[in-house]
């Protein structure tokens, strides 16, 4: 097969992955739609699929927020919002550890547990946007 | 977008399908760009000035005026 070198075709090709890829994920949220409500939540993230699917979405909105970095209009200051951030998801995570700990199903060990795995889980991102943050200002004070 | 790349391959006694050789894309796309109704990047509009010896603005330029 010959290697397709016209820019028009390229570009259908791209889009016609996009149709594919929507037809997918239709698929793959009916079958665990199916699971879920065959065997509820354990019987879906039971499905090698629910892997899949969660591995798909952490990829493409990583993609994502380089792109809606790009697109805001103003020129943040990184350093800033990213402290902004910080203190608010500190604040959350303590909340929720708390409020876990509290609760009378579960001891103080996993709200401690919970909270910092949010705090993490939420640490990641912020700190990805920061740097593309700080990247873009870069590349915008070269020019 | 209207162009003038109908004009300059018959003048340099080019048929589509050779044009599209030239340039490495399909006759079909070559077709559409004459028709305006597929607007090539920047790129593949100076390859098909290189190939019917024009400059950009003799095939790609309209006025503001006609412009949309």
């Amino acid at each position: 097969m010959k290697k397709i070198t016209d820019e028009r075709l390229i570009l259908r090709n791209l889009q016609n992955t996009r149709i594919a890829h929507v037809v997918q994920t239709i698929g793959i949220l009916f079958i665990l739609g199916y699971n879920f409500f065959q065997g509820g939540l354990e019987e879906m993230r039971g499905n090698p699929l629910w892997l899949v699917f969660m591995l798909t979405m952490v990829v493409y909105l990583y993609l994502t927020m380089s792109v809606s970095v790009e697109h805001e209009k103003k020129i943040k200051n990184p350093k800033k919002s990213f402290m902004i951030s910080l203190i608010g998801l500190i604040i959350i995570s303590v909340i929720v550890g708390y409020l876990v700990s509290i609760s009378s199903s579960s001891d103080g060990m996993t709200g401690v547990l919970l909270g910092f795995i949010l705090f993490i889980c939420c640490f990641i991102p912020l700190y990805y946007i920061y740097r593309l943050r700080v990247k873009q200002k870069q590349d915008f004070e070269n020019k | 977008m209207k162009n003038q790349v109908k004009l300059a391959r018959v003048k340099v006694d080019l048929t589509q399908q050779q044009l599209a050789d030239v340039v490495g894309i399909t006759r079909q796309t070559v077709s559409l760009i004459e028709k305006g109704k597929y607007n090539p990047s920047l790129k593949l509009c100076l390859q098909i000035c290189y190939a019917v010896n024009e400059k950009l603005d003799k095939i790609f330029w309209i006025e503001q005026e006609d412009f949309e």
